[in-house]
């Protein structure tokens, strides 16, 4: 019994293996760091991630100014300022209902919530209306932030067929069909 | 009103336009923009309404232009080092270390006019002789506004200056030129083991430690009381009066001023001490030293002393959230749940010389009017969330010395007491910030004084005094202004302001006579204005 079960895990190890593949590419047309996820699979859920990602307020900024995290993630808001702060959002994806305002924390303090909708969050501090973040919250855990010049890699993609949105700050969504076959490339052009 | 007003027989026109522009033209300094460059933020980080002050920014102006703490955090351009941090332990063998921003802090503003008078803006016309050709008053008018410069901040060690200058126009503080000028040292009490901030010293060219500030008010037009002087003559009928005590609070003083405490929390009091100037003239030749730089800026050798003490009081229920800069809100911070209470007191003396006889009645001399005078006054200002009220009232006395002749006398050899010049009024005001950019405002503005109205109507039919703009039904004057501001911006804003003004009347100056009944001139004042 025992013996099966081994070769039943070492088969599926192997199975996985030999199906995962790469998305890779690079978003241009902008210029910075952009977002780029697998949008919603159908039939297909995923456990929410048990890591908290941490968005810190310092110096009248939210560090990071980008934050990829998976759909269910849980976010802390940190205030490590000397002066109040407020974070919230007027929407996610611009549906209004999805809004929310996590109040005012004192510094060295944290908030956390966790974003169970996909799409895009807006960070605001309604003290200081030049802070600016977001917070994309992907809908499958098959995302990746590009580096400055725009490449990106996407690890662990199970082949099949996907839509593939580019996201990029003030620049108009991209979402493209890709078939992912081991190494698979997929590059955006964005425009604003 | 101002005592230049005494010298303007039948100067309707001028009259006219004179207080339009006072009424309409805004003070002369406002928001920072310099500021936002240096911590990138925004305007609205300091104000809720440019240039009326948030609580953060009430506790950036306390700090001596700076956030109140772990300022350096927050410096988007590091200062630049006139001395290295260690070299204070040199001194008195060097230069004590500073530091200058690393940004040019200087900002600009602009505004511009449109004004709309009621159709009884001419019927003072009616005083001129038959067959005299009035002068016209235009139903509309565009005017331009002020331009003006201002830079503020701080020197790293607890020093920090203010200055601000009209560029377009000429005249001091609220009446434009340059407005404050000062350099403050702020936090004293950390040399004399007394607690934070509850000495500072800032000396040059400031506004008084007024409960609101007329410098900087946010309306387009100024409250009357703080404008208003106490002049006082002889015109045969009203009671005798010798005072032309032309200063106003909302003058801009010279001199020095210790203060303490904060404004957005707490205590906070003021005393100055500046140069007596109730003239408004200044002796014209530099002085001494520097040599042909510096003129004399006061008429008299008293110096005048004015206090301010307040006391607010954050009503917030969560102790952490009152003592707080901000209060903590459900929906972010925002401004306390406040009462704030103060009183203030303002002591002068006038001097009026003229010429007189000695008591031998033939002697030419000089005699000098020295007329003690006061201003004291309370103010009052409560918020709760974006809704705003407060007021001010004052009560104005003045000495009164009358000139008197001994028999026989070829000149005046004298003065007798006479019935003290006095005045009083206030305003109150409710401001509701119905959203992030648009106030709804309205004010009450009063001021009873008698001998304003004795000044421009009463019938003297050995010197007939000309019924001008500014005659007052009677001697209390009401003004109603309701207005509204937008930030189209957060530094462009546009206001809008209604007066209803005071009732007036025009009399017939050879007989005394009305030629009119009451009436109002009606103003709509328009303001475009941008800081940059």
């Amino acid at each position: 019994m025992k013996k099966i079960a081994l070769v039943t895990i070492v088969m599926t190890a192997l199975g996985t293996a030999a199906f995962a593949g790469t998305i890779h590419g690079k978003v241009s047309g902008v210029s910075g760091e952009s977002v780029v996820y697998v949008e919603a699979i159908a039939g297909k859920t995923f456990p929410a991630p048990t890591q908290h990602i941490t968005i810190d307020q310092k110096g009248l900024m939210f560090v990071p100014h980008i934050t990829a995290v998976a759909q269910g993630t849980t976010v802390e808001f940190l205030n490590s300022d000397s002066v109040a702060h407020n974070v919230f959002w007027p929407s996610i994806s611009g549906n209004k209902k999805l809004g929310h305002n996590l109040g005012t924390w004192p510094q060295g303090q944290r908030k956390s919530f966790t974003f169970s909708d996909p799409g895009v969050v807006s960070l605001l501090c309604n003290v200081h209306p030049e802070m600016s973040a977001y917070v994309i919250v992907s809908p499958t855990p098959y995302f990746a932030e590009t580096d400055k010049s725009g490449e990106f890699k996407i690890d662990n993609v199970p082949d099949g067929a996907y839509t593939v949105t580019a996201w990029h700050e003030g620049a108009k969504n991209k979402s493209n069909p890709v078939k992912v076959a081991g190494n698979t490339t997929a590059d955006f052009t964005l425009s604003k | 009103m101002n005592s230049k007003w005494r010298s303007l027989p039948f100067a309707t026109v001028l009259a006219v336009v004179s207080m339009l522009v006072v009424l309409s033209l805004p003070p002369s300094a406002s928001a920072i923009p310099a500021f936002s460059r240096r911590y990138g933020t925004s305007c609205t980080t300091c104000h809720s309404d440019f240039p009326k002050l948030n609580d953060f920014g009430k506790a950036f102006k306390d700090a001596g232009f700076k956030f109140p703490k772990d300022d350096e955090s927050f410096l988007k351009a590091p200062p630049v080092l006139l001395g290295a941090p260690a070299q204070a332990e040199l001194w008195p063998h060097t230069v004590y270390p500073g530091s200058i921003p690393g940004l040019l802090p200087v900002g600009l503003r602009y505004n511009t006019y449109y004004q709309q008078v009621s159709a009884n803006r001419n019927n003072f016309n009616l005083a001129l002789p038959a067959g005299t050709v009035g002068n016209f008053i235009p139903k509309s008018d565009f005017q331009p506004g002020y331009f003006s410069i201002f830079t503020a901040g701080n020197f790293g060690t607890g020093i920090s200056w203010w200055v601000d200058d009209d560029i377009s126009v000429a005249g001091a503080n609220a009446n434009g030129a340059l407005g404050d000028a000062y350099l403050k040292f702020n936090d004293l009490s950390r040399f004399l083991k007394l607690p934070k901030d509850s000495l500072n010293l800032r000396a040059g060219q400031f506004e008084l430690d007024l409960p609101f500030s007329q410098a900087r008010t946010w309306n387009l037009s100024g409250w009357d009381i703080f404008s208003e002087a106490n002049v006082g003559i002889q015109n045969g009928l009203g009671p005798q009066q010798f005072v032309n005590n032309g200063s106003a609070l909302e003058d801009a003083a010279n001199g020095i001023e210790f203060s303490g405490g904060h404004i957005y929390q707490g205590y906070h009091y003021s005393v100055a001490v500046f140069d007596q100037n109730t003239t408004g003239l200044t002796i014209s030749p530099p002085n001494v030293a520097p040599q042909n730089a510096v003129a004399f800026n006061s008429d008299a050798n008293f110096k005048d002393l004015y206090g301010r003490f307040v006391y607010r009081f954050n009503l917030e229920k969560d102790p952490v959230s009152r003592d707080d800069v901000q209060a903590a809100g459900a929906m972010g911070p925002r401004d306390h749940t406040f009462l704030a209470l103060g009183a203030f007191y303002l002591y002068g003396r006038t001097a009026q010389p003229l010429s007189g006889v000695l008591a031998d009645g033939i002697t030419p001399t000089v005699l000098t009017a020295r007329e003690p005078f006061y201003r004291i006054g309370g103010d009052v200002n409560f918020n709760y969330r974006t809704f705003n009220v407060f007021g001010v009232y004052l009560a104005a006395h003045d000495h009164n010395l009358l000139p008197v002749t001994a028999p026989g006398a070829a000149g005046v050899t004298g003065f007798t007491p006479g019935a003290a010049a006095t005045f009083s009024g206030g305003f109150a005001e409710a401001d509701y910030l119905a959203l992030p950019w648009a106030m709804t405002i309205m004010r009450w503005d009063q001021v009873k004084s008698s001998a304003d109205r004795i000044n421009f109507i009463q019938y003297d039919p050995t010197a007939p005094p000309g019924s001008s703009f500014f005659s007052p039904y009677s001697a209390t004057r009401n003004r109603f202004t309701p207005g509204e501001q937008f930030l189209i911006h957060a530094n462009i804003k546009t206001s809008i302001e209604y007066q209803i003004m005071p009732k007036q009347i025009v009399y017939n100056p050879a007989t005394g006579l009305p030629l009119t009944g009451p009436f109002r001139t009606n103003a709509l004042i328009v303001g475009l204005e941008f800081a940059y």
